[in-house]
This record gives structure tokens, sequence and C-alpha cells, in this order.
């Protein structure tokens, strides 16, 4: 790997671990998401810096060059992102569907209860006046 | 027994099934559920004088079931009639439905294929549902005849069952598969299907194949799915 590359490539994941930290000191990143990232940034960075151990791997995986080991690398976690994420956007669609339903149910019950509040109300009313109309002639 | 009614953008013929279904059937209690319309059913569904829920978007007939069916239970209904508002449905048929229901089945679902005469569906979408019908069967050991009839009645298990884990998104087939996992049985009983009142199928051309696709995919997966708790449900209820 020429130094150029090296250079290049610890940048890129220093950037990469400085944007996950502000975007979660920002609070526009939760933390449990954020894990994912800085994983994949930090053994980025530790591929980038410690040369040996990209080509040790190269080596044992047939890689004739070896910065494209690192390009596998952010592959994987591309990859392992977008499952993961997948999931979360697909338990989140659940728990959206189910506050909807939930909402809904509430305010079927609500209904049912102003009903019958009204109804209770028109009947003490009608009571109240249908009193008034027998008390009438005593007063 | 409460029959429901699941209706997105059904304007036209809402108010039509509603009232055939009280000419029929005196006394009956309906629940309309209006998944994200926006074409007026919304109001109307208020001048009708049954009960009713909403959702705001359209979330779709399985999670418009999922919500009326724990209402439902709620209400200590048990026994669920689910109707179309299109007026595909007759209502002459739901007693049909409900009279099969006991005895060991704890689901009767309609089908038009094992009824002489009325209405069917066209050439390639005949074609789907037969193949959907014969992996459906298949896999369920019995015959499916008409695997995607939203035409269905539930018995008390059913109903606390589906309250919490009726499938969503287009549910047909995948009732059946989650039904015969856990174990229920349903029956098919023949059903007049009329040709749709008003509005215009939901089913597109599009939505179709992803339909199939999905039922295909569920189809491989429900086999392989845990059963969903509802012993641990029942006793919860039965305690209280």
């Amino acid at each position: 790997m020429t130094d150029l590359v090296q250079v290049v490539s610890i940048a890129v994941s220093l950037t990469l671990l400085a944007v996950v930290i502000e975007l979660v000191r920002r609070r526009l990143l939760v933390e449990e998401y954020s894990l994912i990232w800085l994983v994949g940034a930090s053994s980025l960075l530790l591929l980038a810096c410690f040369r040996e151990i990209l080509h040790v791997v190269a080596r044992w995986l047939n890689v004739r060059y070896p910065p494209s080991l690192l390009l596998l690398v952010i592959l994987f976690f591309a990859f392992i992102g977008l499952m993961f994420f997948s999931v979360v956007v697909s338990s989140q669609r659940a728990q959206i569907r189910r506050l909807f339903e939930e909402t809904a149910l509430l305010a079927a019950r609500l209904r049912a209860l102003e009903a019958k509040q009204k109804a209770e109300v028109t009947a003490a009313h009608s009571d109240a006046a249908d009193d008034e109309r027998d008390r009438g002639p005593v007063h | 027994m409460l029959v429901v009614i699941p209706a997105h953008n059904e304007v036209e013929s809402l108010a039509a099934t509603v009232a055939e279904l009280r000419a029929l059937h005196a006394g009956i209690e309906v629940l309309i559920v209006d998944d994200g319309s926006d074409d007026g059913t919304a109001e109307l569904v208020t001048q009708l004088g049954v009960p009713w829920l909403r959702f705001p978007v359209c979330l779709g007939v399985g999670t418009a079931m999922r919500a009326a069916l724990r209402y439902a239970h709620h209400l200590g209904h048990e026994i669920v009639v689910r109707i179309d508002a299109d007026g595909q449905h007759a209502p002459e048929d739901l007693s049909r439905l409900v009279e099969a229901l006991g005895a060991g089945i704890s689901a009767v679902v309609g089908s038009r294929y094992l009824a002489a005469g009325g209405f069917r569906a066209s050439g390639s979408r005949r074609l789907v549902q037969r193949v959907l019908g014969r992996c459906l069967g298949w896999v369920v050991r019995r015959p499916v005849t008409d695997p995607t009839s939203g035409f269905w009645a539930f018995g008390p298990t059913a109903v606390r069952l589906l309250g919490e884990h009726h499938p969503t998104d287009y549910a047909e087939p995948e009732l059946h598969l989650l039904l015969w996992r856990q174990g229920m049985t349903v029956r098919e009983v023949p059903v007049t299907m009329r040709a749709r009142g008003a509005g215009r199928s939901t089913l597109t051309w599009s939505r179709a194949l992803t339909a199939v696709a999905r039922a295909f995919l569920a189809l491989i997966v429900a086999p392989l799915r845990t059963t969903a708790p509802v012993a641990e449900a029942e006793t919860e209820l039965e305690a209280r």
C-alpha cells in the first residue's frame, strides 16, 4: 500500500468517526444506531494505520492488491448496516401500525363514552324538568 | 356477533352495504373501519349510525381487521364476521358462514368457487388464484379453492388470536397459513360473489404481483415460524 493510499484511508476513517460522533452529539443519531458506524469506521482506521494486518489478511485471502481489501471491509459494513436498518424500519413499521390501531380504538371508546355521557345529561335534564312540572302547583 | 366492514374509499357502496345488512339481519351489530379513505367515506361513516374506527392513513385490510377484532374482543363479541364494503359479498350468505362455526371449526371462509354461478375472477387473476390456492392447500393440507376471499367468520379462539396477530398487508392467504400454524381448523363454505357494486378494486396488477410474491414467501416462511402464544392469552383472559 502506497503512503498516499494510507494517508487517504486514515483521513477518510477519521472523518467518518468525527461525523458519527458529531451526529450523536447533536442528537441527530441515537447511540444505539451509531454503534454500527463507529465499529465500521474504527476497523477501517485500524486497517489503515497498521498495514501489516491488512497485508497478512490479504495474503491469507489470496488478495493480490491489499488496499482492495479495505473496499471489501467497507462493503461488508455497508451490507450489515443495510440489513440492520431494514430490520429497524420493519419493526418501526409494525410499531406505527400498532399505534394507529390503538389510537383508533381509543377514539372509538371516547366517542362511545361521550355519547353515553350526553345521553345521561339529557335524561337528567328531562327528569329535572318533569320534577319541576310535578312540583309546580305546590309553589 | 359483530360484523366488521373494512372500507377504503368506498363512499359509493358503503351505505348500501350497511342498509342491506340491516334489512336482512335486524338488530345486527356492525363496525366500520375506515382505512384512511380520502373520498368522503370518512364523512359518510359518521352519518350511518354505526360504530366506526378510523385510520388517518391507509394501513391495509389486515391492520383494519386486527384493530376491529380487538374492538370486538373488548366488547365481548365471540363471533366476528368480515364482509367487504363494495357489495361483492351477499349478506344472505352471512348466516351460513356463522352456522358453520363451532364444533372444532375456528374460522369459516366463503368460497365463490364452491358454489355454482355468481361472479368469477377473470382469466389471469383466476389462474393466479388457482396456483396460489393449490400451493396453500398443499401446505395447510386441505383444499383452498378461494385463497383471496375476504368473506370470513371467526369463532372465539380466532377472535382472541387474530386481535393480536392478524396478518397485515394483503392478508388473506397469510391468514390461512397462520390459522393452520396455530392448529386451528378452517372450513370453506360456498358463497355467491356479486360483481362490485361501485368503486374500483384496490387490487391493481402491480399490487397483485407483489401480493403473489408475498404469499409465496409466506408459504415458505409460515411453516418455519413458531406459533403465537395464544394459550397464554387465553389463560390470561380466563383469569380475568
